[in-house]
């Protein structure tokens, strides 16, 4: 397996006037290709700034994050937008799809940032929302789906562009019992059959139960690294 | 992308159609206004070149002679075949002014006589608009005058009285009895006060046999200022094979009125940028408020990978499209306007005022396929810098930031 990121003495410190808190405090870890990653802690712990900042979201006070041997936590914004284009999926906490989209065009959104043509983007992203079970709700729009069929379309969305990882942060903290697990079982599929890599920060347990690694933080460091496990 | 744009308009119906419809309002504003800019400088172009031909030909140096001798184009036929042949389609009127005495039973007036000949479709329309009384001359109607009523007055004369001109020191007869055969109610008052029309051959016979004092080259199928573009080919070639004579077009004769009707064009340019902006105002607000109804999703798709030239390219899209649809709407509405009062409208009220200023009170509309496009194009151009703004700020919006805003 091959190294995806490295993060060295990664530090953010956020500051509203003269009060200063610092939300990472010196985070080290690598991810490898493959993994299905967590990134645990308490609300307030940091993990979403963690994940900010691997993603290329947001820059960080200090330290080092490296994504396939390049360094990207001090790119400008034009190449920061075309590093999460090309080579990062993101899926968030409340869904975020475009409304006014039907599933299969939220789903080829990226595609087309991309400039991918009209009929391969479509196809690519029919066939991420078929891996998802969604392919019949391609026509419908996120207001005529219910909170985990919006979350997979989601996943499509970032599964489509075919990244190099797939950052989702608390993708299942709106969903209820069955349906967050059925999205774990989903994403589960989609790393064991076609090798997407995942890492998550989240606090839920069902999410916790299935993950190869758990990366515990609270205030802004790594406080428990549990080992590799088979999921 | 479009699609996308599309819909986002239709996000917020009611705003983005009183959008549309305010850019559609100023299109349909702008082109009536170019119209009946167009309808105005047409019938100023018409009443002018109706009255001084679109060329003249004269002796050279014409403005600065006094004596009535030194003023004469002699062997006047010749030159006006010479005239014809260079300028194809053109009619030729010759004109011969004669300073002269006009004399009734008990008063005289100085007055410049006037002879020339017409074209049928000149002199039905001066007939129309300025005969008050008796009838206007035939072309061999040797003994007969027409004047203007003032004149009649001043000199005491009515219809079929004589009168008697005098003009010595000339190389005709230098003096003839005229019957009064019609009487002109003119515009210009003072005009009327001088006028005095006789047959061109007559007044030959008066004053100067063979010869005019300027002729007038009048195209009648050229009622439009934009039709107006051989004129300038035809002095040039009159100009080479008429090297002996003075040879202007109407710009050259009636340079004050010119600068006005170049003033027109900026003018209405003015005003229409002045509408478009108040227009651009209102696409700015509305795109402004949908960019701040949509913070939260445009950090999402910066988040996704869009770089800031896309997200700007997103906006303007939405800002063209909003505006190019008011355009079309605009542009239906106002070409139907058009070719409603292209088929002619007064202004109510104002007839008498514009026939004051001999122009005629019916008007035309008429606008030129680029004034159309310039209307299009200041709504287009609307659209972009309207965009400009909103889609900056969007541009720089920090996805994480942009994430967390809620309206």
């Amino acid at each position: 397996m091959s190294t995806i990121y490295t993060v060295k003495d990664l530090k953010k410190t956020y500051r509203v006037g003269d009060v200063a808190t610092e939300a990472l405090r010196g985070i080290d870890l690598k991810i490898e290709q493959g993994e299905f990653t967590a990134i645990a802690g308490p609300s307030g712990s940091g993990k979403s700034t963690l994940l900010h900042l691997m993603g290329a979201l947001d820059t960080p006070s200090s330290g080092e994050v490296w994504l396939s041997g390049r360094r990207i936590d001090r790119l400008a914004k034009p190449p920061s937008a075309q590093l999460r284009l090309w080579n990062i999926g993101f899926v968030f906490q409340a869904y975020n799809l475009i409304p006014v989209m039907s599933a299969l065009e939220n789903a080829a959104f990226v595609l087309e940032l991309q400039g991918v043509g009209r009929r391969e983007r479509e196809s690519k992203a029919l066939q991420a929302l078929a891996a998802l079970d969604m392919a019949e709700f391609a026509d419908r729009r996120p207001n005529q789906l219910s909170g985990g069929q919006q979350q997979r379309v989601a996943v499509a969305r970032a599964l489509a562009a075919d990244p190099q990882i797939i950052l989702a942060d608390e993708p299942t903290a709106n969903l209820d019992s069955e349906t967050g697990q059925s999205l774990i079982h989903y994403m589960q599929r989609l790393n064991t059959e076609q090798g997407v890599t995942f890492v998550f920060s989240t606090h839920d347990p069902r999410l916790l139960n299935q993950v190869t690694r758990i990366i515990r933080i609270e205030d802004g460091r790594i406080v428990q690294e549990e080992p590799v496990q088979a999921a | 992308m479009l699609t996308l744009a599309w819909r986002n308009l239709w996000r917020q119906r009611r705003r983005s159609l009183v959008t549309a419809g305010a850019v559609g309002t100023v299109v349909t504003l702008s082109i009536l206004y170019y119209s009946l800019g167009g309808a105005s400088t047409n019938s100023m172009y018409q009443s002018l070149t109706e009255g001084t031909g679109q060329i003249q030909v004269h002796v050279t140096g014409y403005r600065d002679l006094r004596e009535f001798g030194t003023l004469l184009i002699e062997g006047a036929e010749s030159v006006r075949a010479m005239i014809e042949a260079s300028a194809d389609g053109a009619e030729v009127i010759g004109v011969l002014e004669v300073p002269s005495l006009l004399a009734g039973e008990d008063r005289s007036r100085g007055i410049v006589l006037s002879g020339q000949d017409w074209t049928p479709a000149l002199l039905d329309r001066f007939i129309d608009q300025s005969l008050s009384a008796g009838r206007f001359l035939e072309e061999d109607e040797f003994e007969g005058i027409v004047l203007g009523e003032a004149l009649a007055n001043a000199l005491e004369v009515g219809l079929g009285d004589e009168v008697f001109a005098y003009a010595p020191g000339t190389e005709g007869f230098g003096a003839a009895a005229y019957t009064v055969v019609g009487l002109l109610d003119l515009l210009d008052a003072n005009y009327e006060g001088r006028a005095a029309f006789i047959p061109l051959g007559a007044a030959q016979e008066l004053a100067a046999p063979g010869a005019v004092t300027r002729f007038e080259l009048h195209y009648p199928e050229l009622v439009r200022l934009d039709q107006d573009t051989k004129i300038a080919t035809v002095r040039d070639e009159l100009r080479a094979s008429l090297n002996d004579y003075s040879v202007e077009s109407w710009q050259e004769l009636n340079p004050s009125l010119v600068r006005l009707l170049d003033a027109i064009g900026p003018m209405m340019a003015a005003l229409n940028i002045i509408f478009f902006i108040l227009a651009g105002l209102l696409v700015i607000n509305t795109i402004y408020l949908s960019l701040m109804e949509r913070i939260h999703e445009f950090g999402i798709i910066i988040s996704l990978g869009a770089n800031g030239r896309k997200v700007m390219s997103m906006i303007t899209l939405e800002s063209v499209l909003l505006c190019v649809t008011g355009a079309v709407v605009g542009t239906g509405a106002g070409l139907a306007g058009v070719a409603y009062l292209s088929r002619g409208f007064t202004f109510p009220g104002l007839e008498e005022y514009y026939a004051s200023f001999g122009l005629n009170p019916v008007f035309y509309a008429s606008i030129t396929p680029k004034q159309v496009l310039f209307s299009i194009a200041f709504a287009l151009a609307t659209g972009i810098l309207a965009a400009l703004w909103p889609a900056s700020m969007a541009a720089r919006l920090e996805p994480v930031e942009a994430m967390r805003f809620t309206t």
